[in-house]
């Protein structure tokens, strides 16, 4: 029998309406409320545990409050856990959310919760959390406790995800490969001509790929006195020493290296290379300097052109290397950069 | 331009002492083939044949081509400036073998380009080609200049795999058939005496042409098409073998020579043609590197598609990362003019999913087509039988397989277990059409 743990607020777990909102966290084993439907609708599972807390006090003392059920739940044996469902109230949805994420980051277990599309909760944690599209009031308690255990179900039963149109949950960002049958009908051919004579047509056709919102990094102001400012080198052109010391990989990279150049004017060839998979790499290897401009910064940095340059360079390689890792690369250089007081950098693409 | 297409269903495919097709069994003369490929290129030093059927328990790898064997009646080569001298291809007819694919395997080493197959089990829904007989052309060759890089050209391997194909089409030079695909395709002038009010649809082919040394890239009757310029052609030179495969790209995102021969999307707006809409034919580009080129060939593409009167467009891309600047300027360019458009491509949103799906995005992009995620990580048993060498996946490094990981280990497991990304199938995202597979929100 596997185990569930619930989450709902001071109302649905029966302490009271606004006035006790302020309701400090609390564990029960009884089934109450929503949670009596929702152990009702599982199937070889049980639900365990139910914590109940407050919507201001979870609003308010957020990381209290999380500590706090996370030192009521270290003891306690879960498969799966479900909060709410939250329909529209907002700090009771945002409250599922928070505290849905905590369980998965910090003990490791799905969450599931259920909110209207209006509830802030769901912009803020759809990324993070199976939130199934619920009702605008607990008028349809019946229907989002149903969507909620059924997927629970499956996945208790070590089935997965169909995907988030199938299974109801807000779409979370996250793509990946579905196979249909083999047969003509679903192969690319077939369902790009016939979306496009749709298209032609003006008939309604549903893209494969809806293009998200552009997340563009501004351009950074223009720096006023180039002759004060510390420039670094950063470069995802997969310039290493001969040896690649970190094994940053030729492509799909999730790994990154910062190499001293105290000292050098420039980077020699036979010293250092590129590991970069995603282009012809004679012209790097022949002179690294191409990739990082060394050479031309001791000369700016001589002349006086520059404060000085950061004395070491960063690397990593850029060809299949998907935006997140490079935004956590690019964050765990940057105490880095910070420690020298560097005020530029030449980032260096391929 | 009229192509006629005779297929000859291949159910079996046998080694002996004679080339021979009776009744859907291929019989292949093994050493009259393997003396024949030496004979043509002395820098093979070890050729071997074998068959892999569909649902073997054997994995392929590093493999190199795919390849449909045919041949041409008329005596004309099978791809021109490749196989023998350039020479007009898209008209008369050609004799197909259909069910099977010559699959050259490099013997050692792999290359970027070189990808997976599995016969059977789980891998064997990652590629097409486990549903077509494998006839496996195993070899190394003495081209010691690029044995221990990481870009291989593969000219002897690949060549040798284009003239296997042909060696084995003449097995039905002779025999009759029944079953005969028509390709007809009208000049401009002639579609436009139709007026039959249906628009006017054109094909954007993007094949691969980003390395700038030559030899590596997709060749159009032999010319390397890093040097070349977007134009006009006819679908049915495509589907007779005016274009090959080159060696560059991960193994996923390419087109295979087979993949030409049989362009699915192609074949789809013939299918269509005068029905729906009239199909105008190909417009040729490449995926140049420099941004330059890029915006050149787009303005090209345009050009070409306003001049021709195309009123719609299918634009699809051999490769990801880089080349998705192509496909999307591509898009964008002919929105703007007036031309709406379908893409056809794969995606590369991480091992999590949670990744940008292609390196540029525009809204003007609203009918996109996916066909695969090459960075989705796949964990897969051992098979009873190697072809070519696993060793290859942690050594020479094969896109999408690698020889460390902290976490994962190694991609080839001593036990002969693999882990290693899409990528890394071959041809597995399908882009020229074949694919089964899409994307979804999970």
């Amino acid at each position: 029998m596997k185990k569930v743990v619930c989450y709902l607020n001071q109302f649905f777990g029966g302490v009271g309406g606004e006035d006790k909102a302020d309701q400090e966290p609390f564990i029960v084993t009884e089934k109450i409320g929503p949670v009596m439907a929702i152990n009702a609708a599982l199937k070889d599972a049980e639900v365990t545990h139910t914590i109940v807390c407050g919507d201001n006090f979870m609003g308010s003392n957020t990381d209290e409050a999380i500590s706090r059920i996370m030192d009521m739940l270290k003891d306690v044996e879960m498969d799966l856990f479900i909060a709410g469902p939250a329909f529209q109230a907002g700090r009771y949805g945002v409250a599922c959310g928070t505290i849905c994420k905590a369980v998965q980051d910090k003990l490791g277990v799905t969450a599931i919760t259920s909110m209207n599309v209006e509830n802030p909760g769901v912009d803020m944690f759809k990324r993070d959390v199976y939130i199934f599209k619920g009702g605008n009031g607990a008028v349809k308690m019946r229907q989002d406790v149903k969507a909620m255990t059924d997927f629970a179900n499956k996945l208790l039963a070590g089935g997965k995800s169909e995907g988030a149109d199938a299974e109801g949950y807000f779409a979370r960002g996250k793509r990946q490969e579905k196979f249909l049958e083999f047969k003509r009908e679903n192969t690319a051919a077939y369902r790009g001509v016939q979306m496009l004579i749709r298209k032609m047509n003006k008939q309604p056709y549903q893209t494969e790929l809806v293009i998200p919102a552009k997340e563009l990094v501004p351009i950074a102001p223009a720096i006023k006195d180039l002759s004060k400012a510390v420039v670094a080198l950063v470069t995802t052109g997969g310039i290493v020493p001969v040896d690649n010391p970190d094994r940053i990989q030729s492509a799909s990279a999730t790994r990154w290296g910062r190499y001293d150049m105290t000292g050098m004017d420039r980077l020699e060839s036979g010293v250092f290379k590129t590991i970069h998979a995603g282009f012809d790499p004679a012209a790097a290897n022949a002179d690294p300097n191409v990739i990082v401009p060394l050479d031309a910064m001791r000369a700016y940095e001589k002349e006086g052109k520059i404060g000085r340059l950061h004395n070491y360079f960063y690397s990593t390689v850029g060809t299949g290397t998907t935006e997140a890792e490079a935004k956590r690369m690019a964050n765990e250089m940057i105490p880095y950069l910070r420690d020298d007081g560097v005020t530029a950098i030449i980032m260096g693409s391929t | 331009m009229k192509l006629r297409i005779g297929n000859f269903p291949v159910s079996r495919v046998c080694l002996g002492d004679k080339n021979e097709y009776d009744n859907g069994t291929l019989t292949i003369d093994k050493q009259g083939a393997i003396a024949y490929l030496k004979e043509c290129d002395d820098h093979l030093t070890d050729l071997d044949i074998v068959i892999a059927n569909p649902g073997d328990d054997t994995r392929i790898v590093p493999v190199v081509e795919t390849i449909e064997p045919r041949c041409r009646p008329d005596g004309r080569t099978l791809f021109p400036g490749v196989t023998d001298a350039v020479v007009p291809a898209g008209e008369g007819d050609v004799k197909a073998l259909k069910g099977c694919c010559v699959t050259v395997v490099a013997k050692e080493y792999g290359s970027f380009g070189d990808g997976v197959i599995d016969m059977g089990g789980e891998g064997a829904k990652h590629t097409y080609w486990s549903q077509l007989i494998n006839i496996c052309l195993v070899g190394d060759t003495d081209e010691e200049f690029e044995r221990h890089e990481q870009q291989k050209c593969n000219r002897a391997l690949r060549y040798a795999g284009h003239r296997f194909a042909e060696y084995i089409g003449q097995a039905v030079k002779d025999l009759e058939t029944d079953d005969w695909e028509e390709y007809n395709f009208d000049s401009v002038s002639d579609q436009a005496k139709r007026n039959n009010g249906l628009p006017n649809v054109a094909i954007v082919l993007q094949p691969q042409s980003q390395m700038e040394a030559l030899g590596y890239n997709d060749l159009w009757y032999g010319w390397d098409m890093n040097k070349y310029l977007p134009s006009f052609v006819s679908p049915t030179e495509v589907l007779d073998g005016a274009m090959i495969s080159g060696s560059f790209m991960p193994a996923s995102s390419k087109w295979s020579t087979y993949e030409m021969q049989n362009f699915p999307t192609i074949k789809e707006l013939f299918a269509e043609d005068g029905k729906s809409l009239n199909f105008v034919g190909v417009i040729m580009s490449m995926l140049n590197v420099a941004l330059e080129q890029k915006e050149r060939a787009a303005i090209m593409v345009r050009s070409i598609a306003k001049n021709l009167g195309v009123d719609y467009a299918i634009v699809t891309e051999e490769g990801y990362g880089n080349p998705d600047a192509d496909y999307v300027r591509c898009q964008v360019i002919l929105e703007d003019a007036g031309i709406p458009v379908v893409g056809i491509s794969n995606e590369c949103t991480g091992r999590d999913g949670f990744s940008q799906p292609l390196v540029t995005l525009d809204s003007k992009m609203n009918a996109l087509v996916s066909t695969g995620n090459v960075s989705q990580l796949i964990e897969l048993p051992a098979c009873k039988t190697v072809i070519g060498s696993l060793e290859a996946m942690n050594r020479d490094g094969m896109s999408g397989s690698w020889g460390y990981d902290e976490v994962l280990g190694k991609s080839a497991r001593d036990d002969g277990s693999i882990i290693m990304e899409d990528n890394n199938w071959f041809c597995g995202d399908h882009i020229a059409g074949f694919s089964v597979k899409t994307m979804i929100e999970y």
